[in-house]
């Protein structure tokens, strides 16, 4: 029976059923939020600033709980999770967040290997593949180098590298094209597209840039004032 | 290939304040436990001395009668050995109370025995007393038990006020550790989120601070180790060159047991510091997702 769950929920890369997002505030930041998103879609997600695509994509990555509705990822219900389950669950999930986050102190390198380290993985088994990696972003030359001798654009690689070493099921990026020149974005994107269409990832993107959603032809989901209100242009199912 | 980075960045300022902080504390923490263990062996020591002897005072100061006492004395089952005390040895007990110039020759002086019984047999004095008094001999024993008994209640007191100091200062070191470990959380929180959305469990990321203060518990206690170490040894020094005597201590030595405190000192900080850092880092992020 409970397998029988399972199966029908892996239908869902990502569910979210009536969810709200409250900070400290008494304002909610996303309200009655329903999305579904099937295995191996790829779907854009955008919205004006403010809108809460950020929120919405911290609910997805697991760095927020709902304050409201529930959240499934990957056929699992994330309140049912204990928490070495969440942690799990997160290692299925690859992000490249708006601001990078990565580790001043550590290289290039060790900033795109930090996944697969926190899983206690012996660095002889996947040095070739974190190299081969930031070699396909194009920082081959510059990967003992530490962020901040990194330009913007060479972090947001090193980001988009660490989202990617664990070949992700989820891949959620937050305007991950930001800091790049256009041509860059179109490389990036159409990395996505490949990881999307080889490995079967789910991917979702947040982003502003109209062009390269034209570019990528996919869903768009859109963000307003804390509502999922439409999905312009490609009609979809994801809503 | 080189190792790669900790995860932590390198220790800042903070934690040059907090090794200071846990330094001093193990430096006190070890004096305190080697001062216990030196007012225990003191006790011992003192009271050992005592524990067994005792004097007979003789009243009247018929000698033939001394001999007669120092007879049924030595018979007693328990005596080790008695003696007489001589005329000059009895001047020289109450030389503190009379002066040095020496007493006058006419003087009447009390006869004294001086005993030393096997401490095992129980209340020997009175056993004694009883014998010469069937003799027909008045005697007083005194055994010294009230003064060993004070000496034993003042001593227990200084055991317990060191015992006690080296709780404080233990519960004191990991109540400083454990706000340290909460503060470096706090300032490493970008890094512990970063961590943590990269797949890391709660015990990963609580072993990589527990790292950090197992080492800076074993560093800082083994600084304050050595410190008390030379401090005791700069007392020693300064007592043996003030007669052999160490003031209030003078069972205060360095031997086996004192090295083994000083060697011991480190890894219980440590071992208190990586607990500390466990329980605080597992508290903290149980409030997280």
């Amino acid at each position: 029976m409970r397998q029988g769950k399972r199966e029908a929920m892996s239908d869902e890369a990502v569910r979210l059923d009536n969810v709200a997002l409250r900070y400290d505030s008494a304002e909610d930041v996303l309200s009655g939020v329903d999305l579904i998103l099937k295995p191996g879609s790829f779907t854009f997600l955008t919205g004006p600033s403010g809108a809460g695509k950020t929120s919405l994509l911290k609910l997805l990555y697991l760095a927020l709980p709902p304050s409201r509705g529930d959240v499934s990822l990957l056929g699992r219900r994330v309140s049912a999770l204990k928490r070495d389950q969440i942690s799990a669950l997160r290692r299925r999930i690859g992000v490249v967040f708006q601001e990078f986050r990565l580790l001043d102190h550590l290289t290039a390198y060790e900033n795109a290997a930090l996944p697969l380290r926190v899983q206690g993985l012996r660095a002889s088994d996947y040095r070739a593949d974190v190299e081969e990696l930031l070699r396909w972003v194009g920082l081959g030359p510059r990967i003992d180098a530490n962020p901040p001798q990194l330009s913007g654009g060479e972090q947001q690689r090193v980001a988009i590298a660490r989202a990617l070493v664990n070949k992700p099921d989820l891949l959620i990026a937050d305007e991950p094209t930001g800091n790049v020149d256009p041509e860059m974005g179109s490389r990036l994107l159409r990395l996505f597209g490949e990881l999307n269409r080889r490995l079967g990832t789910t991917v979702l993107i947040a982003t502003h840039d109209l062009t390269l959603i034209r570019e990528m032809n996919a869903p768009v989901l859109r963000l307003q004032h804390g509502l999922l209100v439409r999905d312009i242009e490609f009609g979809g199912e994801a809503v | 290939m080189s190792r790669p980075a900790p995860l932590l960045p390198e220790g800042d300022a903070r934690e040059a304040a907090l090794f200071f902080v846990v330094c001093a504390l193990c430096f006190l923490a070890a004096l305190a436990a080697l001062s216990a263990r030196a007012s225990y062996s003191a006790a011992r020591g003192w009271t050992a001395e005592v524990e067994g002897q005792m004097t007979i005072r003789l009243q009247g100061e018929d000698r033939r009668g001394a001999a007669e006492a120092l007879d049924i004395v030595q018979a007693t089952e328990g005596v080790e050995s008695a003696r007489i005390l001589s005329r000059d040895e009895v001047e020289s007990l109450l030389e503190p109370s009379f002066g040095a110039g020496g007493l006058p020759a006419g003087l009447p002086m009390p006869l004294i025995l001086d005993v030393y019984a096997d401490p095992e047999y129980r209340d020997m004095d009175e056993t004694l007393e009883n014998r010469l008094a069937d003799s027909g001999i008045g005697a007083l024993v005194d055994t010294h038990s009230d003064w060993a008994g004070d000496v034993r209640r003042a001593l227990g007191v200084v055991r317990l006020v060191a015992l006690s100091t080296v709780l404080l200062l233990g519960a004191t070191a990991v109540a400083v550790i454990a706000f340290a470990t909460h503060a470096a959380l706090l300032a490493r929180r970008d890094i512990v989120e970063v961590l943590h959305l990269s797949g890391a469990t709660d015990r990963f990321i609580s072993r990589l601070f527990e790292r950090r203060f197992w080492l800076l518990g074993l560093q800082a206690g083994g600084v304050g180790a050595l410190f008390a170490l030379g401090t005791t040894a700069l007392v020693l020094s300064l007592a043996s060159a003030r007669g052999g005597r160490s003031g209030l201590l003078p069972q205060l030595s360095l031997d086996a047991l004192d090295f083994l405190i000083l060697v011991t000192t480190p890894i219980i900080a440590a071992i208190a510091a990586r607990l500390a850092a466990r329980m605080t880092v597992l508290r903290s992020l149980k409030g997280s997702l």
